[in-house]
């Protein structure tokens, strides 16, 4: 959500005026900069610079984009047509929930374990399961469906909630009940914040569409043809295909910003108010019964799931109900026990994880101080990001791989990567808001700008690095797990792709709800850590 | 419709804190004949902005009775029969100015010719002809505010209500706004209850200046305001205007009750 607070943020920020001169200059040396980048690129790839040629000149992956064009239409269509029916299909439940939750307040509590698991859940952990359930293009409606949810669900609910509540009062005052609150204040009131949640909830859809390709038999399909193209070792045409999906992931979230822009101007999306919910008037029984039924749904939808999929006619044989994968879980029976070969995947994957993310976090930091510093360079930075946050995560990862190796060096530089530009975007628009005034209070005391940054910005901008490291940790197990699979051959990653191979369906099982729960936990836990550090240094939560 | 006067019988209300109770304003009576104009002020936490919303029907008492014209504020409500301005102008973002002014007649359902008639009217009187189309964050502060005027009167309400209207806007802005406002109130005078910070202001406009004391809340005294209608800006620089602003000021800043014989006969406090 960090998007959606940055863009109501934004539209905050009063406007500069500068000099006739300096108004063209700024523009002109953004211009430059990206020139620069592009040439620098162009150069790099002609010497082959870099890894022996793995990153190809621009003009070479154009070059090679045309040659292959014949090849496009078809996964290009397979995967618009699976994205966008999940798209639909997701924001249709998305926007449903979000209305519930909104108009009854327990729900959002009842729900909450729910939301959080598919927040947190890694897509591609689900993969092996829907494709042994599903065959066609279910599996990829299924997953963009579900990578689309969680952001549509949040912006409905804040936008139907975060009204000012002096408008409520005036409809009431002139008689007006809760439908006449819901028509003409809470409805249009959430438009921009549902379309700054779609907006936010395309790319995933087409990520989503993507990953499900993963060991699916799919024929066509940009991921599939990405995977088809990995083994030839032609970095031309990675590029092409990761550009190409790119491509799709921003036309879908353009399409979305042109759609707000005409309908709704450039008001500005509700933000999540600080300071986090209230507990309410619920007693303390009420509270736990809440928190006992919102850990169990999870499991009790996995548990539906599961009864449903048999009615329907997959084979009790690949599936695995709750009790059914416990018992499995501690039999003896196995040469093997499960626990230890998912316990030992994991041991090499989570410390990855976690050194991926304190590396990006930690970069984002530093970029995002050097960005105050210098304008310029914030500037060039800043669509980059948010380019890369449209940039669909496994279309980044052949890049890598290539560049790095398979190896360490590769799942670290992806982690690094996907943590990196959302954290960095978090963060720069959080030392964006530092109130000029209290950074005039350092200045005006003669303190240099590294101590202005050092009083004022640093401390300022510790709620945005913990909101980061709450979004980035959940991706950043993503992450790990995409170059595992795609790279290195080890850890989580690779046991899913292995598991189904391998027909042992009670591992499949065991893997995918090990790698959901840990990503939760990992959440879970950066949640906990940033309570504690908020409360240490009384700052509100910053998303 | 014609206006309302006011009858408050020891009007208390109490909030539950973090589990402890909290007396916000305490056994307030207060009687005001119909089409005057009372402003209510004191220190922060006094309970004027919980009376004020009690009026509007938007908060209920714990005991004691409130009537305006022998009506409830929730009978009032289902009229449409008040009209409210906030301090900042609470405008719909997505609405014009002629959108926002005509609000309150979508909100009760029905809009006659007349109504329409009285939308463009209003616009007029605010002068704000020529920005009926333009949107709220196309405004300046005081036309914003001028449009929340224009939409508290439009529906012609039994009562307005008045939540520090011009709280946010600078002095000079200010002075002509209360100037206009005295203007919109004699060209139709509706019973008016006005939530001010502003001593000059409230003596200004108000027939009547209920001064009130915090914690808990209470009448400290009401004092009648003698000038004659239409009190010119000029006033507030006069000799009588300057003593009787030091009066209120020190009224204020006792924070206490007065004695029971001091009170006037509109004032019965508890």
């Amino acid at each position: 959500m960090a998007e959606l607070a940055g863009q109501a943020q934004d539209a905050r920020k009063p406007e500069t005026r500068r000099r006739p001169k300096a108004r063209y200059a700024m523009p002109l040396k953004i211009a430059l900069g990206w020139l620069a980048l592009l040439a620098l690129w162009e150069i790099a790839g002609r010497q082959q610079w870099v890894a022996g040629g793995a990153l190809p000149s621009p003009s070479g992956i154009l070059g090679q984009l045309i040659v292959d064009w014949h090849d496009y239409p078809e996964h290009i269509r397979a995967t618009v047509r699976t994205s966008l029916i999940g798209f639909l299909l997701g924001n249709l439940v998305a926007v449903l929930v979000g209305f519930l939750m909104a108009s009854w307040r327990p729900a959002g509590r009842l729900l909450s374990g729910v939301n959080v698991t598919l927040f947190a859940m890694p897509p591609i952990a689900l993969t092996p399961i829907l494709v042994i359930a599903f065959d066609g293009d279910a599996p990829r409606i299924a997953l963009a469906a579900l990578s689309t949810y969680y952001p549509t669900m949040v912006a409905t609910v804040l936008g139907l909630t975060r009204v000012d509540a002096r408008l409520l009062d005036l409809v009431r005052l002139y008689g007006g009940g809760r439908w006449a609150t819901l028509r003409w204040i809470r409805l249009r009131h959430a438009l921009p914040t549902l379309l700054a949640g779609l907006r936010v909830a395309a790319p995933n859809a087409v990520l989503g569409s993507l990953l499900a390709e993963f060991g699916s038999g799919a024929g066509a399909g940009l991921g599939h043809y990405l995977i088809g193209s990995l083994g030839r070792g032609d970095p031309a045409r990675l590029w092409g295909i990761g550009l190409v999906a790119t491509a799709i992931s921003a036309g879908f979230y353009l399409s979305i910003l042109l759609l707000a822009r005409g309908w709704v101007g450039r008001q500005a999306p509700a933000q999540e108010s600080l300071g986090g919910s209230s507990s309410g008037s619920m007693s303390r029984a009420g509270r736990l019964l809440c928190l006992a039924i919102s850990v169990t749904l999870p499991v009790l939808l996995w548990w539906a799931a599961v009864w449903g999929l048999e009615r329907v006619g997959v084979s009790p044989f690949v599936l695995r109900s709750p009790p059914e994968l416990v018992v499995e879980l501690f039999s003896t029976m196995r040469p093997e026990s499960l626990t230890r070969i998912v316990g030992g995947a994991l041991a090499q994957t989570v410390p990855w994880c976690l050194a991926g993310m304190l590396v990006g976090l930690a970069f984002a930091l530093l970029l995002a101080i050097v960005g105050t510093l210098s304008p310029v360079l914030g500037r060039v930075l800043m669509p980059l990001s948010l380019l890369t946050q449209s940039m669909p995560l496994v279309a980044l990862t052949p890049l890598i791989v290539l560049i790095f190796g398979r190896d360490g060096a590769t799942i670290l530089a992806i982690t690094i990567s996907v943590t990196f530009f959302p954290a960095y975007v978090t963060l720069a628009q959080g030392m964006a808001l530092v109130p000029a005034a209290t950074r005039d209070c350092v200045r005006v005391l003669g303190g240099s700008r590294w101590r202005e940054i050092r009083l004022v910005s640093l401390p300022w901008s510790l709620p945005y690095l913990c909101a980061a490291a709450r979004l980035v940790a959940p991706r950043a197990f993503l992450g790990v797990m995409i170059a595992e699979w795609l790279a290195t051959g080890t850890g989580v990653g690779n046991l899913l792709n292995v598991a189904r191979g391998s027909l042992d369906y009670g591992l499949v099982w065991a893997v995918v709800v090990a790698a959901v729960l840990v990503s939760v936990l990992l959440y879970l836990a950066v949640t906990l850590i940033e309570h504690w550090v908020l409360k240490r240094y009384a700052m509100a939560s910053a998303s | 419709m014609t206006s309302a006067g006011l009858q408050l019988d020891r009007v208390s209300r109490r909030f539950d804190v973090d589990g402890r109770s909290l007396l916000a304003l305490d056994a307030v009576s207060l009687d005001a004949p119909a089409g005057s104009f009372i402003a209510l002020i004191g220190p922060s936490g006094c309970g004027k902005s919980t009376l004020l919303r009690m009026l509007a029907g938007l908060d209920q008492p714990t005991s004691g009775e409130l009537r305006v014209g022998g009506e409830t504020p929730l009978a009032l409500q289902q009229r449409g029969a008040l009209g409210i301005a906030f301090q900042e102008a609470s405008l719909l973002p997505w609405r014009s100015v002629e959108s926002n002014v005509r609000f309150p007649f979508d909100v009760i359902g029905r809009m006659t010719q007349a109504d329409r008639e009285r939308v463009r009217e209003m616009i007029a009187l605010v002068g704000l002809e020529g920005f009926e189309q333009a949107l709220p964050s196309q405004l300046s502060g005081g036309m914003r505010q001028r449009v929340a005027i224009a939409r508290a009167l439009v529906s012609q309400p039994q009562l307005l209500l008045l939540d520090e209207p011009f709280g946010a806007l600078d002095q000079i802005l200010r002075r002509s706004m209360n100037e206009e406002l005295q203007r919109l109130w004699l060209n139709r005078p509706v019973t008016t209850v006005m939530v001010t910070h502003s001593v000059d202001e409230a003596i200004f406009l108000a027939d009547k200046v209920v001064v009130m004391s915090g914690r808990p809340g209470r009448i400290a005294r009401v004092v009648d305001i003698p000038f004659p209608r239409e009190r010119p800006l000029s006033l507030l620089a006069s000799a009588e205007c300057r003593e009787l602003e030091a009066e209120l000021l020190t009224l204020m800043f006792e924070g206490k009750p007065s004695d029971q014989d001091d009170s006037q006969d509109e004032c019965r406090h508890g």
